[in-house]
């Protein structure tokens, strides 16, 4: 059997001492395309940062568990308008960024550090072309595929996308859709996607997590995905 | 012409100045500009006024017969460093503690510094009016008649920084840019922020004793505002910045030294002269550039 990349038991997620999650109880396995799913302020990307290690585990346990001892390699694609403009940085600067796991202090004075990877990542995710355009002048569909390259430039095991199709028109999401379906297969990633919205992304999940009323819960995406739990969740008959 | 070419020569009287302003000048903007990036360009006005508190406050104290060091040259500088550095280091813990909890409104809580800081300077002097004339040199700079030990440390303590802003660059971008990221690359962001606030508060303490409040201010935020809109990455920003920085000081040196004009405010003035170019220059290549995108755009 196959051991779970990351563990909830009897969890209380938040901030401070207030709780925004509690009772959290799941496994995820490796490879799975992982849908967190609610409405605004149910507690999707709270649950994200307890994965990432960005606020602690209030209550209960969590653990995870990479390939090698310790927690896995994340590459995290934070929600686009959270990045300041004023930052005069180019994409291929932006997605460097990723590289930027271990203090090298005598490896960073080789130019060519890092730059290699960079361009890699950016090829990788369609985005070469964008190199040296100003991040800030991106559209909203080239900063998530700039933002998935700096993700990969990490070089993860697990990939944490927060609301990365908000704010794109159709056409760019079902774009970025297809993006991250190959990425998962061919790096074969582990895919965390917190998302307000289920329409052209459920066919990519393999489970979905459920934020609701304080609580968490993880299923199969088939099952959770269907009229019955929909309505139970929006409390509409679907 | 002929004024500039004898500053340049190396048997200048003021040559120790000269070399430290222009130092100066290169410096403060690789400092300045985290404080652009981070929108804590209030920091700039709140602190070097702090530092100044701090070295009013070291002269009141002598007033009142405080004596740490030996000789009184000596003692009157150590003390007003040691009190710079205390007050600057006391007020960036406690403002990085307020903005770390993400709590209040900031630009309150440093206006409320300023005002502070400033009150507490004029008290701290009126305390020991003997100690006023000193105090007001202090507050001016004393760059002019800066000594050849007090030019070497200075070069020292401004190499060092210069060297840590320029090979520490990634970790102050990306702790800054985003440091959710940062975290999960497994950076210690906290340590990089303490690395960053000791440096800009050895930065502040340094220059407000050598140059003075105004000057310091001035130079940790307008150069970078200049180099802004040219920047093409991190370095050319740094870079760009630190040149503008580095000229404004020797023009407003050489303004100075030719037409008999206080150094500081002459500095500033010549920095913000380039701030105006620098917008000029950049409205008028987007003015040439725009029909050039239109004919782009149509082809």
């Amino acid at each position: 059997m196959t051991e779970p990349l990351i563990k909830f038991k009897h969890a209380s997620l938040g901030y401070g001492k207030a709780a925004v999650l509690a009772g959290v109880d799941f496994e995820i396995a490796p490879q799975s395309f992982v849908g967190i799913l609610g409405h605004n302020g149910s507690g999707k990307t709270t649950l994200l940062k307890t994965v990432l290690g960005l606020i602690p585990c209030l209550k209960g346990h969590f653990t995870s568990c990479g390939a090698q001892s310790g927690p896995p390699r994340f590459g995290y694609v934070p929600q686009k308008e959270r990045l300041d403009p004023i930052y005069p940085l180019n994409a291929h600067d932006v997605v460097a960024m990723g590289a930027y796991r271990k203090f090298e202090l005598f490896r960073r004075l080789r130019r060519s550090d890092g730059r290699d990877l960079a361009a890699h990542c950016l090829a990788e995710c369609g985005a070469a072309h964008l190199a040296r355009k100003a991040f800030s002048d991106l559209s909203g569909g080239q900063k998530q595929r700039v933002l998935i390259a700096r993700a990969l430039a990490a070089e993860p095991e697990v990939l944490a996308l927060d609301e990365p199709l908000a704010g794109i028109d159709i056409t760019t999401q079902k774009a970025l859709l297809d993006l991250l379906g190959h990425l998962k297969e061919q790096r074969r990633l582990t895919v965390l996607m917190v998302s307000h919205r289920i329409s052209a992304e459920r066919g990519l999940f393999t489970h979905v997590i459920w934020c609701d009323e304080g609580e968490a819960v993880l299923g199969p995406a088939d099952a959770m995905l269907s009229g019955e739990k929909l309505g139970e969740i929006f409390k509409t008959e679907l | 012409m002929s004024q500039l070419l004898a500053m340049l020569k190396p048997d200048f009287l003021l040559h120790h100045a000269l070399y430290g302003s222009v130092v100066m000048g290169f410096v403060c903007p690789l400092v300045g500009v985290y404080f652009l990036l981070r929108r804590l360009v209030f920091w700039g006005v709140a602190l070097p006024q702090v530092s100044a508190a701090g070295i009013a406050f070291a002269f009141m104290l002598q007033g009142f017969g405080v004596h740490l060091f030996s000789g009184a040259e000596s003692q009157e500088k150590h003390l007003a460093i040691i009190g710079s550095v205390l007050f600057t280091g006391l007020s960036i813990l406690f403002l990085a503690v307020l903005e770390r909890r993400g709590k209040g409104v900031s630009e309150g809580r440093l206006g409320a510094l300023y005002a502070l800081a400033w009150a507490a300077s004029i008290l701290f002097v009126a305390w020991n009016a003997a100690g006023e004339t000193e105090m007001l040199g202090l507050l001016k700079g004393e760059i002019v008649a800066i000594s050849e030990s007090d030019f070497h440390a200075m070069l020292d303590i401004f190499g060092l920084i210069a060297a840590a802003m320029l090979l520490f660059q990634r970790e102050f971008l990306l702790v800054a840019y985003d440091r959710d990221m940062a975290v999960t690359l497994g950076r210690n962001v906290l340590l990089w922020d303490v690395v960053l606030y000791l440096i800009v508060g050895l930065t502040v303490s340094l220059g407000v004793m050598t140059v003075g409040p105004l000057v310091i201010f001035g130079f940790l935020v307008v150069p970078p505002m200049a180099a802004l809109p040219w920047a093409r990455g991190m370095m050319s920003f740094s870079i760009l910045a630190s040149l503008g920085g580095g000229l404004s000081a020797l023009a407003g040196f050489y303004m100075s030294y030719a037409y008999d004009l206080p150094l500081g405010p002459v500095a500033v003035s010549a920095a913000c002269v380039l701030l105006g170019l620098s917008w000029l220059a950049k409205a008028a290549a987007g003015l040439r550039a725009g029909p050039r995108e239109i004919a782009r755009l149509g082809a």
